[in-house]
Formats: structure tokens, sequence, C-alpha cells
């Protein structure tokens, strides 16, 4: 009985597994830095959308409508290998002699000096990016259509009363945006926790990547077979800690609802 | 204090105001009378270029506000300015338009905070008084919604009174009230006109505008149809126009 506690302790606790728990901080840094940067690039786009400047009204119209039409899975393997490739092309401008270039027996990068190396850091900004870019698409969407569902006579009335244009924008008309949007939000984010589950094509030992590798069969010269094809039950951990962190994400926008429906939700049906 | 020159404005085809020209001077309580369509509401909101006229001229204090373009493409030329001739002001809506996510007392010390730039301590006890007086001090920390339409607008009230306004606009402050409430409301703005302030009404409230104004104006399809006292004006009606409107007004 000890044995095996002690067995499963170890089991549980050794180098790959204590790289699995650290792997977490991967997927969570991602969601939250890729749904904060979902919400700049809505408001963004939102704004450029309502703008009174037809080519930025453009830009924000073709962001939301393109983007939300890309599978998050192809934009996930091209938004970062595009983007190192074309910083890699514009270091190469500078930096790139005759000789390294022929020095260089590789077709990319042009030379051995204009090499990005990118390390897990480096990729998981640019996952963030990435999950920024593609829901922040959606987010213009929802946070558009929630911009115009704002009673038009208080903005009306921040205006009469001598605010100015971000006066109005800040303090009145996107303070009362949340309300309409977070429902639209919260699906937002839901999505953005799924695809947390992709960044092992970035090349990050994420979550997911690790179970597959820690659930295959496990030799050991020492023991033997430690076990044989464990994956679904590695899986299932990560099941657990998905509708862990659902949960947990329901709770925090329930709070966060009642923050800003203050005065405009509650009060309203008492 | 308030003068406003030939003033125009379209909304598309449809032309709304046909040149209309008055002043107000201080102290003075003028109401603006007329049927639905005729232009009155659009006329107030040209005086905070809440609508821009697509012509014609409006001086606040004898300061012409700063405009530039021409017909429907016409608009403010002067952030700044526009901004400090709103400052001081006060509008009171048909719709109260307080801003639902602020309570009653921030509500009231918004605009003197955030755009005057006074300090809160005196604001908020400037606010606070203001409450009082229109009878909803005991609501200062309550949201608009949780307030009745009548303490609705005594709130929006107390809200243009906190800028200190040179000129009160009110835009049929009772229109979306039931009668009982409308009640509280007019005795509020009945208050105001007697301390004196310059006040211009919009009003549908033949009675009301009899009792509280110094002058009225009656407004028929975006021209001045009739201006005078009270007296002059309800008394010896002679415009066919205004008895037929003030016929209907006492049938309603």
């Amino acid at each position: 009985m000890f044995d095996e506690i002690a067995f499963w302790f170890a089991y549980l606790t050794n180098g790959k597994h204590l790289t699995w728990y650290a792997s977490f901080q991967f997927t969570i840094i991602a969601a939250l830095l890729g749904g904060a940067l979902a919400v700049v690039f809505g408001l963004t786009g939102a704004t450029l959308k309502t703008s009174r400047f037809l080519p930025l009204r453009l830009i924000g119209t073709t962001y939301s409508a393109i983007v939300r039409g890309v599978p998050d899975v192809l934009f996930f393997l091209f938004f970062p290998l595009a983007f190192e490739q074309a910083v890699e092309w514009v270091v190469a401008t500078q930096v790139c002699t005759v000789e390294s270039i022929a020095a260089q027996s590789s077709a990319w990068p042009p030379c051995r000096e204009a090499n990005w190396f990118l390390g897990t850091t480096e990729y998981l900004l640019l996952a963030s990016v990435s999950l920024g870019l593609v829901y922040g698409a959606f987010a213009t969407n929802v946070i558009h259509g929630a911009m115009r569902a704002v009673p038009h006579g208080q903005l009306e009335a921040a205006r009469a009363y001598g605010m100015s244009a971000r006066q109005v924008l800040w303090r009145v008309h996107i303070r009362q945006m949340w309300v309409y949007a977070l429902p639209g939000l919260s699906n937002v984010w839901m999505l953005i926790i799924k695809a947390t589950s992709l960044l092992s094509l970035l090349q990050i030992a994420d979550i997911v990547l690790w179970a597959d590798r820690l659930g295959a069969p496990n030799f050991l010269p020492a023991v033997g077979l430690v076990h044989d094809d464990w994956r679904w039950r590695y899986y299932l951990v990560l099941f657990v800690f998905y509708i862990l962190v659902t949960w947990l994400s329901e709770k925090a926008f329930e709070a966060i609802m009642r923050r800003a429906g203050r005065g405009i939700l509650s009060e309203a049906r008492g | 204090m308030v003068e406003l020159r030939d003033l125009h404005k379209s909304f598309g085809a449809l032309e709304v105001l046909k040149g209309i020209s008055f002043s107000a001077s201080e102290g003075q309580v003028i109401s603006l009378i007329g049927s639905s369509g005729s232009g009155k509401s659009t006329l107030l909101r040209c005086i905070n270029m809440l609508e821009v006229p697509d012509s014609g001229d409006v001086l606040i204090d004898g300061e012409a506000v700063r405009l530039r373009g021409s017909g429907q493409a016409r608009q403010i030329a002067d952030e700044g300015q526009i901004r400090r001739i709103r400052s001081e002001l006060g509008m009171v809506f048909q719709s109260f338009n307080l801003w639902a996510h602020m309570t009653i007392l921030e509500n009231v010390m918004e605009a003197p905070l955030v755009v005057q730039k006074r300090a809160r301590p005196e604001v908020e006890a400037e606010a606070r008084a203001m409450l009082d007086k229109v009878g909803i001090g005991s609501k200062a920390d309550a949201y608009p919604a949780q307030l009745s339409g009548g303490q609705q607008q005594r709130a929006a009230i107390a809200r243009a009174l906190c800028i200190n306004p040179r000129v009160m606009l009110f835009d049929e402050p009772t229109s979306a009230l039931d009668p009982e409430l409308e009640v509280e409301v007019l005795r509020v703005i009945k208050i105001l006109a007697d301390e004196g302030r310059t006040m211009v009404l919009v009003t549908h409230d033949m009675d009301f505008a009899r009792s509280v104004s110094d002058r009225v104006i009656f407004l028929h399809q975006g021209l001045v149809e009739e201006d005078g006292t009270p007296e002059e004006v309800f008394g010896a009606t002679r415009s066919p126009r205004l008895k037929q409107f003030l016929n209907a007004a006492s049938h309603s």
C-alpha cells in the first residue's frame, strides 16, 4: 500500500510531469493575453467601423469581415510564420552582405545573420497576438453592435453638457457599452479558451502536447512497461481543466456583468 | 443673452425652420409653443448646437457660435468654443437622459467635475444643495432607473442647475410624464422662473406657459407666428392659426 502511494507520488512528480504542470501557464497566459488583445482589437475595430472617415471605416469593416471567415487553425499556422519571415526579410535587407548571402546554403533566411530564432516566449507572444487578431474580429462585431445599443439620448446629453468627443466616448458610450457587449464577449472568450488547445501548432510544448507524450506507452529500462496507452486518461485531465476554466470564467463574467450593469440592469428590472 | 438670427434648418427635403429670429434677454422666461412639427424643439436644439442650423447665426452673450460650411453640411468650426458655451447652457430633455450607469449625485456632479474642472468638495456640496432644492436629496445615491419619471426629471433639472447655467433650456420637460408627476416638475420650473433665471422652454402645456413665462412665442410651420406677453398671445389672440391651435390644445 505504502509502496504504491510512493510509486504514484514519484511517478506524478517526475520531471516530465512537472514540466507538464508548468506548461499550464502557457495556456493560461495565451488565453489571458489573447483575450485582452481581442478586446483591444475589438474596441479599435468597432471605433474604426463607426469612424467618420471612409478609409478607416473600410479598414474596420474589412478586418471584421475577412478575419472572422479565416479558420483559426490556418491563421495560427499562417500569422506567426509570415510575421517571422517578414521580420527576417526586413532584417536581411539591412544586415546581409553579398558574401554572407553567398555563404548561406539554404534558401531561407537569405543570410545567417538575418536568422531570427524564436523561443517559447516569442512563440507565446505571437500566439497571443494571433488569438487577439482572430477573435478581435468577432469582438469588433460584438462591440460595434453594443455601441449602437447605448441609448442615444444619453450621448446627446453628454454632448449638451460640453463633453468632448473623447469624454463622451469613454465616460458614457464605452462605459455603457459593456452591458450589451458582455454576453457576446463571453462567447468570444470561450472560443479563445478552446483555441488555446492549438498552441502546440506553434512549437509550444503546451498541455496538449505533454498529455500526448505522457500518455503514450511508457517504458523505463529499470522498471519495464510502466503503463501502456494511457492517453485518454491524460486527455480526461485536460477536459477537467477546461471545464474548470469554463466554470471560473462564468463566475468571473457574472461578477463583471454585475459591476458593468449597475444602475442599468438589476435596478431596471426590480 | 441668447440671440437667434434668421435660422434655417432642413432635414433632407423637409424644411423645419424657415428663418427664425428672436432674442432672450437676461432673466426672461420664454415659452415656445406650437403644434408638433412646428419646429419648436429643433429651434431649442439649435441654441446649443445639438442641431446645426443650415444658415443663420446663434449668439450667446453677444458671442457668435463659429460654424463652417454651408447648408446641411454646415458644422461646428471650433470645438473648444462650443464646449465652453454648452457648459453654460443647462439643458433638460423630454426623456430626462440621465446617465444610467451613474447615481443621481454622480449625474449632477459629472459636468461640473469633468467639463468645468471644478473642485470635488465644492461641487459635491452644491450638487447636494441642488438635489435638496428639487426635493430629491434623499435619492442622491440611487440610480436613475430606481426613480419615478418625475423624480428623474427633477434630478435632470438639478444636473442642469449645478453647472450654474446662464440659460436653462427645457425641451418638453413634462411630455414623458404622467399628469400627477407633471405637477412636481412644473412646480420646480416655476420656482426657477421666479428666481429670475433666463429660460427658454418648449412646452405643450398652455396653462403652464401662461403662468410661468414673460414671453410666449408661437411657431407655425417653421416661422414665428405670434410673439408677445402671455396676456397678448393668449388673451388677445390675433392669428387665426394660433386661435385654432389654442382651441385644439384646450380640448386635448
